[in-house]
């Protein structure tokens, strides 16, 4: 498992996807001067952008390399070669998951780090009102890069049912979507003033669907970064409790298919 | 002619282009500005789209509407506006901006001056900060432009000095609930805006908003002079002057006011000071 974990992170190399990475890092050299356009929270700003910039580059990872890591294999038929290894299908799966699991933290890491000189430079040069607490940015870059890892997990539960890439990289992408506004509508179907005009059937409709999708609405801290809002600690425990439980979910469930998959 | 055939293409899409950029960059520099600020989906589309990047959304929903207000002021040559400003739409944009991330500043900031001086849209503007205060419960701009709101615009005396209490706990700056409750009594309508218009153009880093506040105050301070002027001869005459040429006349005000929005002041038959410019930009006509 580990030798593929290894593999997996070699590939992506091999690729030019980090090389990729550091070219559009580049554009945190600018945030400093795009962040000064606004005129009462430069760092603010500043932080914002930084957040964005990553949350974006780890998604692009998330859909991209997840869901084409398993179907390149099959495609390419390396599968046959790995597979004839003394190795499970399942700790094969497992390994391609902690390689790109890993080279999410990695990149989060380098990024990280480029972002935090870039807010320390806007707010060197434009002071805040209000204190950055550093270490709920980090903790709100730590869970964004939770989220995309559980995406990867998505992605590959995907893939091992899939022929193409048509459904990993847009089932994943769907997922994402949809996984940011589950519980807004699930409130709203459930609040009184929803009582008139949405059906009663729609109901428990509804909330198999949100039991059902991720919800990582939880896992965004960017408000409580850029604000400094002290986050609620013992809500981000279960938020990590969670996502340990969902994905162990997935990546059974992705482990089981696979198993079961006809390679021919 | 098969391996001519891309070269050919090659070529004449270089050709092509390199005419129609310079047309293309001009019609697009040169577009309207109704059309620059665009269409923006509803915050209902926009709020599930924008994902987990609403707060980058709302600040670039912010950026728009900052980029076309300094587009419009930046035009204006000798008081004169070259279109009329899209009041709605800069309100709807940072009316979303504001769903999207409740903490935005920038938005508020912006929304307080476009929606009263310009809008004169009081209420909207105040029920804006009131939402605002919920979420940014830390910062004394929010109550202090409201109780300025309250004051100068809806002479509500009781609410502004509420506000005004409220923006001194959170600032700790006694000066604010002192300043504001001499300023409420004793200053009069335009001593108390040009005491918000100072603070304005002091904490301004936006060049556009500044200058905006500048021209206002500096209409306001000449105001101010000419009301001065006005007393001094009722003091001294012992009845009201009739016009602002007959206080130039008898030396009372030196120089003579200038009106930066290009108007003419006039006194109101109750003395009160007032512009022909109504402290706003002429539109030129088309």
């Amino acid at each position: 498992m580990l030798n593929i974990m290894k593999i997996t992170l070699k590939g992506i190399f091999r690729d030019r996807v980090f090389q990729g990475i550091m070219a559009l890092a580049v554009l945190f050299l600018f945030i400093p001067s795009a962040a000064s356009l606004s005129m009462r929270q430069v760092t603010e700003l500043s932080i914002t952008l930084s957040l964005s910039l990553i949350s974006f580059i780890l998604l692009l990872l998330a859909v991209f390399l997840g869901a084409t890591s398993v179907w390149k294999d099959i495609e390419r038929r390396y599968t046959y070669g790995v597979l004839s290894l003394p190795i499970s299908r399942s700790s094969y799966l497992l390994g391609r998951f902690l390689g790109l699991a890993l080279f999410l933290v990695l990149t989060s890491v380098v990024l990280g780090g480029a972002a935090c000189l870039a807010i320390k430079a806007s707010s060197v040069i434009y002071p805040s009102d209000r204190p950055i607490v550093w270490s709920w940015l980090l903790l709100a870059l730590f869970f964004g890069t939770l989220k995309y890892i559980l995406l990867v997990a998505v992605a590959l539960l995907l893939s091992t049912v899939s022929t193409s890439f048509f459904l990993p990289v847009f089932g994943t992408i769907c997922t994402f979507l949809a996984s940011g506004i589950t519980q807004q509508v699930y409130e709203y179907v459930h609040s009184p003033a929803a009582a008139q005009t949405v059906p009663a059937q729609l109901k428990p409709v509804v909330t198999a669907v949100y039991y059902l999708l991720p919800n990582l609405s939880g896992f965004d801290l960017k408000v409580n970064a850029i604000y400094s809002i002290a986050p609620d600690f013992a809500g981000l425990a279960l938020t990590a409790a969670y996502f340990v439980a969902y994905s162990a979910i997935l990546l059974g469930g992705a482990a089981l298919l696979f198993n079961r998959r006809e390679m021919k | 002619m098969s391996k001519r055939l891309p070269v050919l293409l090659l070529l004449l899409g270089l050709v092509s282009y390199s005419l129609l950029i310079g047309p293309f960059t001009s019609y697009m520099r040169n577009k309207p500005m109704e059309e620059k600020l665009g269409y923006v989906p509803s915050i209902m589309l926009l709020k599930p789209l924008s994902a987990d990047q609403k707060e980058m959304v709302g600040a670039s929903l912010v950026m728009k509407v900052l980029m076309y207000y300094g587009g419009v002021v930046g035009g204006a040559r000798e008081g004169v506006l070259s279109a009329p400003t899209d009041l709605q739409g800069m309100s709807r944009l940072l009316h979303g901006a504001v769903q999207l991330d409740p903490y935005n500043m920038d938005a508020y900031y912006f929304a307080q001056g476009i929606l009263t001086w310009d809008a004169r849209q009081f209420k909207v503007a105040n029920d804006l900060l009131m939402y605002g205060m919920k979420y940014r419960n830390w910062d004394w701009y929010l109550p202090f432009f409201a109780g300025f709101n309250y004051a100068y615009f809806l002479k509500d005396y009781e609410q502004a000095a509420h506000y005004y209490n409220l923006a001194g706990d959170l600032s700790g700056e006694p000066l604010y609930k002192s300043l504001a409750g001499r300023y409420l009594q004793e200053a009069g309508e335009t001593g108390l805006a040009i005491a918000y218009l100072e603070g304005m153009v002091r904490s301004a880093k936006s060049q556009a908003i500044r200058q905006s506040f500048e021209v206002r105050l500096k209409a306001f301070q000449e105001v101010r002079r000419i009301e001065l002027a006005r007393d001094r001869f009722a003091a001294e005459r012992r009845h009201s002057p009739v016009s602002v040429g007959q206080l130039l006349q008898l030396e009372y005000l030196k120089p003579a006011p200038v009106d930066p929005y290009g108007g003419r002041f006039y006194l109101e038959p109750s003395g009160k000071v007032a512009t022909t410019s109504k402290f706003a930009f002429a539109i030129k006509n088309k």
